[in-house]
């Protein structure tokens, strides 16, 4: 019973927000506002343009590379509270340079496959 | 932490053999290319050296301590290295037989943006790595990763398998029923956690035995349970998520089909019993499981069968084939510990070799610089290569389960532990459904050795490597002389020794000692 | 050890054959022909293997006691109890020495008939030797199952690549019907281990220790069961009326040797079976279905009968026949006492001889004429004198001349059915009678009608050959569009190579391969006492569980008239087992007596 109460306030929430705004608000159009990004460049050509391959191999290996960053900063804030000559912070040390390590790797394939090259 | 470590030994060894072999393959050295194979084999023979160094002398102990079915990990693991060194043996060659042809005339420079040759092993290996890792998978997230890791790379494998539009369609119905199946079974495991409270194995096993002393096992925890059964049982190509096989099969190279018949099969069937291992077979699985298995079983068998009955494509013959033998495997996975998950373990590895051979002779022949795909190709293959069929012939009687060949001894005791768990009627289909997949497994013995070469049959040859024909021979030496050391394959898996308790350290640490 | 030798010989030899270099001259019939040649590896091996089983027999100390001897083996699949153990009784050891007799007399008379790929058929030849061997030496029920199993494939390529038009079908068929079967009689031996293991803790597939527990350990709903698993299999072999189709084909279909394989050692591995486990081990059910199981026998006897008497292919005529004959056989040993088993166990020896004797000159009339159409053969005992005299002998052997033979096998089975019910003193439960024994007698009538006619057609009467022009002349032109086999061309180039250099009448090799069977045909025929002595313990013993059986059954239910008969009977016997044996033995030498009369 009351996860029924729950579920019809939250159906009848979302309801009446909607229906709410469409008839309160003052509903104001033109040419700015119709238009794909309101307040940033604006669009040219058509969004279904065929772009080179490389562009997407290269935008998914920075992808990569991008993400590994984001591991590396909590190991950094933690890392920085040990004792850098203790065991433990040499296995930590040993942890984040086993996985550079592969990062590398993974670098060294991106480069001899050709991902670089732009002829 | 140190003695996980060592228990994954193997999969780190192949991990390295991955990344190495992912970056050899883009050499411009044609020699280095060309060894690919060879490293990835050699890979494999560590690591299987790597599982029995981690599962001998006091390791052993450890090893047992930190994994949910300890003679399943070791055996499993073994067997699948020694099989993966095999069925590398068929790649030689396949993978950018066109582009290195060019290549090597000099049409064409070698371009690394182009090859696939690396990657593919890479993925061989990955997928490897994820079979081994759900023989010790000790939580549901675990099994749930491995499971990933051993699929996700044959979706790619299939692809790259051959440059032809079906390959592609068959990895594409592949990834699509493949991400369906594992979204069922994780839906199944999440309905499992909802039930027990637990992800991990041990855990789960004690909240089941509370619930059977209490007011038996809830009805959440039954779905969870067969959907996670049912979604599992894609990766063995399992009724009612067995649609896939034939069309991925005929697809795939013959290679890749190899090793699709072996390793996501025994990824499955592993993760079954670990599975059911937390519910425990002790008092009987609960009834919908047991029904949701007997079913799936039976189906599998016979429509397996009556399937490959009806097959003129000796790759589709043999894909539904595969599906038969899911159903005779389901058998040992209703049967439990004791015989039960022996014969399952046996019977994977004797499923593993003849498998492994039949492919291997397909892929040991081309017609025209095509894989072979009609029964006719084989016709009179006996002039020609008398070696690749004897080598079918075994490999097909052994896949039909005659005496005294390996197949044989794996259905036995299959057969036994049927019988000894009680399910006498299983065994009695089971028996009428290999008498059934007679009539198209003496086409594999007879259209070879018997048959008349035909026009067609007299375009067929061999394939310029001749690792693929070493390979079957090689299988068919294996089917024969296994059995003999067959009771050294079965290892005894007592009831007790099924689930174990939660791994710790200290008892980890006590073990050694 | 001796038992293993037996079983490894032949396997050695095929190993020589297959790998040894005598192999590579197999191309031309000239150089094959050599002393070298696979056919002279493969008759040294048979000839050396069955001197190993005469001194196997020599050594054998059960022929009078009933006990098992030639103990060998080893350990195999140690977790569930599976051996490799092997042993012989009076029974199987002589099923063994019939094989043993059967084999180098097959190899001799195939030198003219196969002359290509020869590697493949004397190897075969020699593991279907190893493999029906291993079926009767095999004290371990997955042991026997393999060999029982592995006889198949040999056959199938013996039929499959030497085999006459049909072959392939014949072939497929054979394979496919024996190998349904046998898989539900594997089931049903699995659940009698499986049974022994749970009740008594441990996995074992000795035969004896199962036997013994089967015995008592089963209860009759599950006997039922495994008996109709069990017979699922045995019952192809045999083969038993509804299920008897593949035979005829398999036979004529089948190059001269593999029939005479087949009719002389597989289909008694049927009948074997029956006998070691299926009489032992499910007493209860044996009882409670023998009058089914006889009815189809007779069933099988009356039918393979009339249909042998409108054939007019002789090969397929004798096929028939041993539908018909191995009726018999079943019949005597569901009569379940000692003269129907004696009977049926000597009518296994005595149906392998005669029977395989018919298809050796029936495969050496073919290689002369290339037919085997009565119509257009006749009076062939001016043209092969030699031939029509062993012709003659052997259709009076198989139809049961007095003095031969077929009679005394013959007699023993109808004597045992006739006497199942009604000689209450022995105690055997047998529930068959009169009747029965009345209506398989009239098997015999027709035996000895359609044999005769078709002896009558093929050796007396107007001599008429086909092609017309006189003798000899096999491969002549004149006949070659019309008898049947042009449509294998190639083949017939195959199998019957050198048929033309034969001369019209036999050789002294196919006299050689003809005598020692006749000579046995006549020894046995005169001197049945020499086995019948030498099986009644070894029968005894397996009947003994069917005696007690039924003799708890009455008690359990006293109302069955039948049953009640017999077991009556036994009650005053019971507990000690040497007055029925005296009873068994006197009743046996009255027949014996009435059969020297």
């Amino acid at each position: 019973m009351p996860i029924l109460i729950l579920i019809v306030m939250a159906i009848g929430f979302a309801v009446v927000n909607t229906v709410a705004t469409h008839l309160l608000g003052p509903g104001r159009g033109g040419q700015a506002k119709e238009s794909t990004y309101e307040s940033g460049m604006n669009p040219f050509g058509s969004a279904r343009r065929r772009f080179n391959v490389r562009f997407y191999i290269l935008a998914m290996t920075f992808l990569v590379f991008d993400v590994e960053i984001i591991f590396l900063y909590p190991w950094a804030v933690t890392y920085t509270k040990m004792d850098p000559g203790s065991a433990e912070a040499m296995l930590y040390l040993g942890r984040i340079l086993f996985f550079i390590g592969t990062s590398v790797i993974a670098y060294i394939y991106a480069w001899r496959k050709g991902v670089f090259r732009w002829d | 932490m140190a003695d996980r470590l060592l228990l994954l030994l193997p999969e780190l060894v192949l991990f390295a053999g991955a990344v190495l072999v992912a970056v050899a393959g883009l050499s411009p050295r044609r020699e280095i290319r060309r060894a690919l194979p060879g490293i990835t084999a050699g890979f494999l023979l560590v690591a299987m050296a790597a599982v029995a160094f981690v599962h001998s002398g006091e390791r052993a102990a450890v090893a047992a301590v930190l994994t949910p079915m300890p003679a399943l990990t070791g055996w499993v693991r073994l067997a699948t290295c020694g099989i993966a060194a095999l069925l590398s043996l068929l790649t030689v060659g396949t993978i950018d037989r066109r582009l290195e042809a060019d290549v090597q005339a000099g049409r064409l420079d070698f371009n690394p943006l182009m090859a696939g040759r690396g990657e593919f092993h890479a993925f061989f290996l990955l997928s490897i790595i994820g079979l081994l890792l759900c023989t010790s998978a000790t939580d549901l997230i675990w099994l749930f990763v491995a499971l990933e890791l051993t699929s996700l790379p044959t979706y790619v494998m299939v692809a790259m398998s051959r440059p032809s539009r079906r390959a592609q369609e068959a990895a594409m119905k592949y990834f699509f029923l493949g991400a369906l199946s594992a979204a069922i079974f994780l839906y199944g495991f999440a309905l499992l956690y909802g039930a027990t409270g637990t992800l991990i194995f041990s855990e789960m096993s004690a909240a089941f035995a509370a619930q059977r002393a209490g007011d038996g096992i809830p009805l959440v925890a039954n779905v969870g349970l067969v959907l996670a059964i049912v979604g599992i049982g894609y990766k063995i190509a399992a009724v009612p998520m067995h649609f896939y096989a034939a069309d991925v099969y005929e697809g795939a190279a013959a290679p890749v089909t190899a090793f699709l018949g072996y390793v996501p099969k025994a990824a499955g069937a592993v993760a079954m019993l670990i599975v059911l291992g937390a519910v425990g077979w002790e008092g009987g699985l609960p009834e919908p499981v047991l029904t949701t298995l007997w079913m799936s079983a039976v189906l599998t068998m016979t429509l397996g069968n009556i399937g490959a009955l009806l097959q003129k494509s000796v790759k589709r013959m043999l894909a539904y084939s595969s599906i038969a033998h899911s159903g005779y495997l389901l058998i040992g996975i209703i049967a439990g510990p004791g015989l039960g998950i022996t014969a399952v373990i046996l019977y994977l590895v004797a499923y593993g070799v003849m498998n492994t051979g039949a492919f291997a002779v397909l892929a040991s022949l081309e017609r025209r610089g095509r894989e072979i795909e009609d029964v006719e190709d084989l016709a009179g293959l006996r002039h020609r290569h008398p070696a690749l069929a004897v080598a079918l012939a075994l490999c097909a009687g052994s896949l039909l389960g005659f005496p005294p060949l390996l197949g044989f001894v794996g259905k036995l005791y299959l057969f036994i532990a049927g019988v000894e768990a009680g399910q006498v009627l299983l065994v009695v289909i089971g028996a009428i459904n290999s008498a059934i997949s007679a009539w198209y497994y003496l086409i594999l013995v007879g259209v070879p050795i018997l048959g008349a070469p035909t026009a067609r049959s007299e375009t067929v040859d061999a394939v310029p490597s001749r690792w693929p024909r070493v390979a079957a021979v090689l299988a068919a030496v294996l089917v024969v002389l296994l059995p003999i050391v067959a009771a050294r394959l079965a290892p005894r898996i007592d009831a007790g020794t099924a689930v174990r308790a939660a791994p710790d350290p200290a008892s980890a640490a006590a073990a050694r000692r | 050890m001796i038992a293993s030798l037996l079983l490894l010989l032949p396997l050695l030899g095929a190993a020589l054959i297959a790998f040894g270099p005598a192999g590579r001259r197999d191309v031309a019939g000239a150089r094959a022909g050599s002393r070298t040649g696979p056919r002279w590896i493969a008759a040294v091996c048979t000839l050396v293997t069955a001197a190993v089983g005469v001194v196997a027999a020599m050594q054998f100390e059960g022929w009078r006691d009933g006990s098992f001897g030639l103990h060998a083996g080893v350990d195999w699949l140690a977790d569930l109890g599976i051996t490799l153990n092997m042993h012989v009784d009076a029974v199987s050891l002589l099923l063994i020495l019939l094989t043993l007799l059967l084999m180098p007399l097959c190899i001799f008379a195939s030198f003219s008939a196969i002359t290509a790929r020869q590697r493949e058929y004397y190897g075969w030849l020699l593991v279907l030797q190893a493999a029906m061997t291993g079926v009767f030496l095999a004290r371990d029920l997955v042991f026997f199952y393999i060999c029982f199993e592995f006889t198949l494939v040999p056959m199938y390529f013996l039929i499959a690549i030497y085999g006459g038009e049909n072959r392939a079908r014949a072939a497929l068929k054979f394979f496919i019907y024996t190998f349904t079967g046998s898989m539900l009689t594997l089931a049903g031996l699995l659940w009698v281990a499986w049974a022994h293991a749970d009740r008594l803790g441990t996995w074992t597939f000795d035969i004896p220790t199962l036997t013994a527990f089967a015995q008592s350990g089963l209860s009759s709903g599950e006997q039922a069961w495994i008996l109709l698993a069990l017979m699922a299999g045995f019952a192809v072999k045999v083969p038993l009326f509804p299920v008897h189709t593949w035979l005829p084909l398999a036979h004529t279909e089948a190059p001269t040797a593999g029939s005479v394989i087949l009719a002389g050692v597989l289909l008694k591995l049927g009948t074997y079976g029956l006998y070691r486990f299926v009489l032992p081990m499910v007493p209860d059910a044996v009882v409670a279905y023998a009058p089914f199981i006889a009815v189809l026998a007779i069933v099988g006897i009356v039918y393979g009968a009339l249909i042998c008497w409108v054939q007019d292919d002789v090969k397929k005529l004798v096929a028939y026949s041993s539908v018909s004959h191995l009726g018999f056989c079943v019949l005597g040993l569901f009569a379940l006492n000692p003269i129907g088993v004696q009977g049926s166990v000597l009518y296994m020896i005595n149906h392998g001889l005669s029977t395989g004797a018919l298809f050796l000159l029936i495969g050496m009339m073919y290689e002369r004429h290339h037919t085997r159409d009565m119509n257009r053969i006749g009076g062939l005992a001016r043209v092969m004198p030699v031939w029509s005299l062993f012709m003659v002998f052997f259709v009076l052997s198989s139809v049961g001349l007095p003095g031969l033979n077929g009679f005394v096998s013959e007699f023993y089975c109808l004597l045992g059915a006739f006497t199942a019910s009604v000689d209450a003193q022995t105690g055997y439960p047998g529930r068959l009678g009169p009747w029965y024994a009345a209506f398989a007698g009239t098997g015999m009538i027709l035996a000895a009608m359609y044999l005769l006619i078709m002896t009558g057609k093929v050796v007396f009467g107007p001599t008429h050959l086909p092609g017309g022009h006189g003798h000899g002349g096999g491969h002549g032109g004149g006949h070659g569009g019309g008898h049947g086999h042009a449509g294998h061309a190639g083949h017939a180039a195959d199998a019957h190579g050198d048929g033309a250099a034969l001369p019209p009448d036999l050789t002294r090799r196919e006299i050689g391969v003809l005598i020692p069977i006749a000579l046995l045909c006549i020894v046995l025929g005169v001197r049945p006492g020499l086995l019948t002595d030498a099986l009644a313990r070894p029968i005894e013993q397996a009947l003994a569980a069917s005696a007690a059986a039924s003799a708890a059954a009455t008690v359990a239910r006293p109302q069955d008239a039948d049953t009640g008969g017999g077991a009556s009977g036994h009650a005053e016997g019971t507990g000690d087992d040497l007055p029925r044996a005296d009873a068994a033995d006197a009743t046996g030498d009255v027949v014996r007596e009435r059969v020297r009369g």
